[in-house]
């Protein structure tokens, strides 16, 4: 069952869903991170695949990749790793996050058939647009994943299209720009997602940028939630080395679950 | 698809002569009791008299003959494909085979109930079928069409076995569009072109612009086949539909090509000249070889063409602020020319390592006005400086252009650079014609992202020549570090659009190399991907030291110093050029001039003796 169709994500207010990169610093914090994240009460979790080319993103998430796949990382590992998550507990919604040519690479269907066996809920190809996603969207409906969309200010009269496709969420990039944390946001923010909402009842999730508890206060009042990545994984990148000793392992596991109750106070 | 065409029973030159200008893709002559029948040795003297196309190929049909005789005609004059119309059989085949084993053999077969089953007992013996109707006194060219409905069932199985299949039999202008809608792969026709026992000119061309497909890639999804596309994030969507509706306004605006070829001759210098490379042709013993040079643009290279363009499309658009990825910095240069030129600003990517091989380009962005933005994350070369200028296009997607140096990149770029690149090979069509009086056999150009091979080719693209592009081999294609996407990469998407890709099996995208920065680069333009799969434009490599070897011969023998990536094909040309016979012409897209090699080339062959 699509835990991103369940009751328990669908009605939920507030939604927050932070990114991590898989085997960031290793594979196994990843998936000790997840636990941690969903100790601290997130609704779900977005696992990145690493690239070589991640032209959707900023510095703090390349230099993250990096790390991932000079340790081996690559999208069957990442995929395998959140079925060894849910071994050991991991019960919210997973959303694979990964660019459109490593999907390729391994193929669409082996992917969505390694996806549905780890139990993940979704997937989000950043540099797919919906003019180019008929084919892959129809293989996630096959196997009951939502293939999540995206949509910017820039969208302008495509939201109405990207909306007919919706399921799960909608992702809403909420500046112009790669990923990475920012000072302020535009107000039209919430004239689009107005927008959208006459098209569609699937939840809006707002993310780039997003790294203050006001942020995320403000965000909560014109969406139905926020997606966290930069900021994270930056902390993540500082905590690399207490995350991959077994000694110092609790405490860099905290330090991210204070981040979290911090940040969606 | 286009569907192939066969012009059957041509009895006298004439008719031998319009089929070859139909530009049909196969003409037939029976050598078998019939009103058609020919003698092979006047079949010798027409096509003496008149050579066919390179795509064309000539047919022998033959009525369960001896073995002896077909050898015999094969022997008196130049037939590719014997076709079998009586009841040979798979035994008789395999015998022909090994005393003709280089030729192809059809096989025609009757049509009756359930006739396709009969083309499983040739599987693996013929090379094509035809299908045609037998009447009870004619083994064919009856004239008699048979029940159409049963073509999908002969291509079908035709298809399986991996060759052609053709319909013969009662097919004239006025129905083939009807049969076309059964989808044959083939379509063979004697009767219908006639009027009056004679093959009738106009019957013949109205056929073949029936069956012919125009090329037209891309599509409006900007696909070529399944190559291109828009891989891009959903914040550069609105921008490409943007930049593809000015882009399609401004090519059907006569003001807007009045202007940009007013700066393409005043301010770049164009048309640029076509050479004729004598010395250089003597000294190889073969084919002429000519020289497009498109080196003696502004700025030095092809690259100026499209960026001119470009600037005016941003100009138009309101868009005051240009921004550039670079490799060797040819089209930093050219982008930063532009700008000072249009009263733009502009930012130029380039990685860094590229910046410290390119110190002197780097120097002449800025001093140009341009600010050159070094890029420090991946490898830091061209791929590097592409995902950085994408990632600031991102940012700054309302007021910014991009200009894009090659045919790569998401829908409109390749098609765009594409139009504004043309203006190469339409120049280079007319002055060969005017110089030489008839189209090369042979066009070549270096192939890295593929503009200058893509503006060469695409108004070549219908005619009757080879076109070959050549890609670096660096070190060599069985080592590490080359360039060569066609000939080693496999799909994926990189840039915005889907192409051959140098990649791991993850689909991380490997580091290419060749000593020529312009043509280190780990993709290709979708198009070319398209031509190299529809076989249209062969794709071959050349390694760093043949392109250096090449460069030296063309300074000695002509005075020319062309650019390293540029030498690669004129590396190329010079092989071919012993192959070819003294009579063929060869055309070579001299792309950009060396001076900005020289360091490079000082490097490699020494000679810096005062250091």
């Amino acid at each position: 069952m699509n835990r991103l169709l369940d009751p328990k994500f669908v009605n939920k207010t507030k939604r927050f869903v932070p990114y991590i990169m898989a085997g960031d610093p290793t594979l196994e914090a990843s998936i000790d991170i997840a636990l941690t994240l969903q100790e601290a009460g997130v609704d779900a979790i977005e696992w990145g695949v690493p690239f070589s080319d991640p032209l959707a993103d900023g510095p703090v998430i390349q230099e993250a990749g990096e790390r991932a796949r000079k340790l081996g990382m690559n999208i069957e590992r990442a995929v395998d790793g959140v079925k060894l998550a849910r071994e050991k507990g991991l019960t919210i919604p997973v959303i694979l996050f990964s660019y459109i040519n490593p999907v390729l690479a391994i193929g669409e269907g082996r992917l969505l058939s390694l996806m549905s066996d780890a139990d993940i809920d979704g997937l989000l190809i950043p540099d797919l647009p919906v003019e180019e996603s008929d084919s892959i969207r129809a293989e996630c409906r096959n196997v009951g994943i939502s293939l999540i969309p995206l949509i910017t200010l820039s969208s302008r009269d495509r939201i109405e299209k990207i909306c007919q496709n919706g399921e799960g969420f909608i992702y809403f990039v909420s500046s112009h720009g790669v990923t990475g944390t920012r000072e302020s946001f535009s107000e039209k923010i919430a004239d689009s997602i107005n927008t959208i909402k006459k098209y569609t009842d699937v939840p809006v999730l707002v993310g780039f940028g997003i790294s203050q508890p006001q942020h995320v206060s403000y965000f909560n009042t014109i969406s139905d939630g926020v997606i966290v990545g930069s900021a994270l994984v930056h902390l993540i990148g500082e905590q690399k080395y207490a995350l991959m000793h077994k000694r110092d392992k609790v405490e860099g596991l905290d330090k991210i679950k204070e981040f979290v109750l911090e940040l969606n106070s | 698809m286009n569907t192939l065409l066969k012009f059957c029973g041509m009895t006298n030159y004439e008719d031998y002569s319009k089929a070859v200008d139909s530009g049909v893709d196969y003409i037939g002559f029976i050598f078998a009791k019939s009103k058609r029948r020919v003698n092979p040795h006047d079949v010798h003297k027409w096509v003496k008299g008149k050579p066919k196309k390179r795509h064309q190929k000539l047919v022998g049909v033959f009525v369960n003959e001896t073995i002896e005789t077909i050898v015999e005609v094969i022997h008196a004059c130049p037939i590719q494909v014997v076709q079998l119309h009586g009841l040979e059989t798979a035994k008789y085949i395999t015998e022909l085979k090994s005393s003709l084993p280089a030729m192809k053999i059809f096989k025609t077969v009757h049509h009756k109930q359930s006739g396709h089953r009969e083309l499983k007992d040739f599987k693996g013996y013929v090379d094509g079928y035809i299908i045609d109707t037998k009447t009870e006194d004619m083994w064919g060219g009856s004239g008699i069409a048979f029940n159409w409905e049963s073509v999908p069932l002969y291509t079908a199985e035709a298809m399986e076995q991996g060759i052609p299949c053709f319909i013969a039999g009662g097919v004239k202008v006025s129905n083939i569009k009807e049969l076309m809608n059964y989808e044959p792969a083939g379509i063979d026709v004697s009767s219908g072109i006639e009027e009056m026992g004679m093959k009738d000119e106009r019957k013949m061309k109205q056929m073949v612009e029936l069956t012919k497909e125009k090329y037209q890639a891309p599509d409006s999804l900007g696909r070529f086949g399944k190559f291109g596309g828009k891989y891009v994030p959903e914040t550069l969507m609105h921008a490409l539909e943007e930049l593809e509706d000015a882009f399609e306004a401004a090519i059907a605006d006569e003001k807007f090509f009045e202007e940009l070829h007013r700066e393409w001759e005043r301010y770049s210098g164009r048309p640029t000249p076509l050479t004729e490379a004598g010395r250089l042709s003597s000294y190889l013993g073969g084919a002429n070889i000519y020289l497009k040079r498109e080196d003696l643009n502004h700025t030095g290279a092809h690259k100026i063409n499209n960026a001119i363009a470009q600037a005016l499309l941003a100009k138009r658009m309101g868009k005051n602020q240009i921004i550039a990825e670079t490799g060797a910095g040819q089209h930093g240069v050219a982008s930063a020319t532009v700008a000072a030129r249009f009263g733009l600003t502009c930012k130029v990517f380039m990685g860094e390592e590229d910046m410290k091989r390119q110190e002197l380009n780097v120097f002449r962005m800025r001093l140009l006005g341009a600010e050159v933005i070094p890029v420090i994350s991946g490898g830091k070369t061209l791929k590097d400086a592409t995902n950085e200028a994408i990632r600031h296009w991102v940012s700054h997607v309302e007021d910014t252009f991009y200009l894009i140096g090659s045919a790569v990149g998401p829908h409109p770029y390749p098609k765009m650079v594409r139009e504004f690149q043309s203006v190469i090979g339409r120049e280079s069509k007319e002055q060969f014609i005017k110089e030489v009086g008839k189209l090369p056999d042979e066009i070549i150009a270096c192939v890295g992202g593929g503009s200058n091979a893509i503006g060469m080719f695409y108004p070549f693209i219908e005619d009757d020549v080879s076109l070959i592009g050549v890609e670096a081999a660096g070190k060599g294609v069985d080592t590490n570090e080359h360039a060569a996407t066609l000939t080693k990469g496999s799909v994926g998407v990189l840039h915005g659009s889907m192409s051959y890709l140098l990649q791991d099996e993850w689909g991380n995208i490997i580091e290419p190399y060749s000593i020529s920065a312009g043509l280190d680069y780990p993709g290709i333009g979708p198009e070319h991907s398209y031509l190299r799969d529809q076989g249209r434009v062969t794709y071959e490599s050349v390694t760093d030291a043949e392109a250096l070897e090449a460069l030296q011969v063309l300074c000695q023998y002509e005075g020319i110093l062309p650019a390293i990536e540029s030498a690669h094909a004129v590396a190329h040309a010079m092989k071919r050029a012993r192959e070819l016979g003294s009579d063929a012409k060869i055309l070579v897209c001299l792309s950009g001039r060396g001076d900005k090699d020289v360091h490079t080339i000082q490097g490699v062959l020494g000679g810096n003796e005062y250091e």
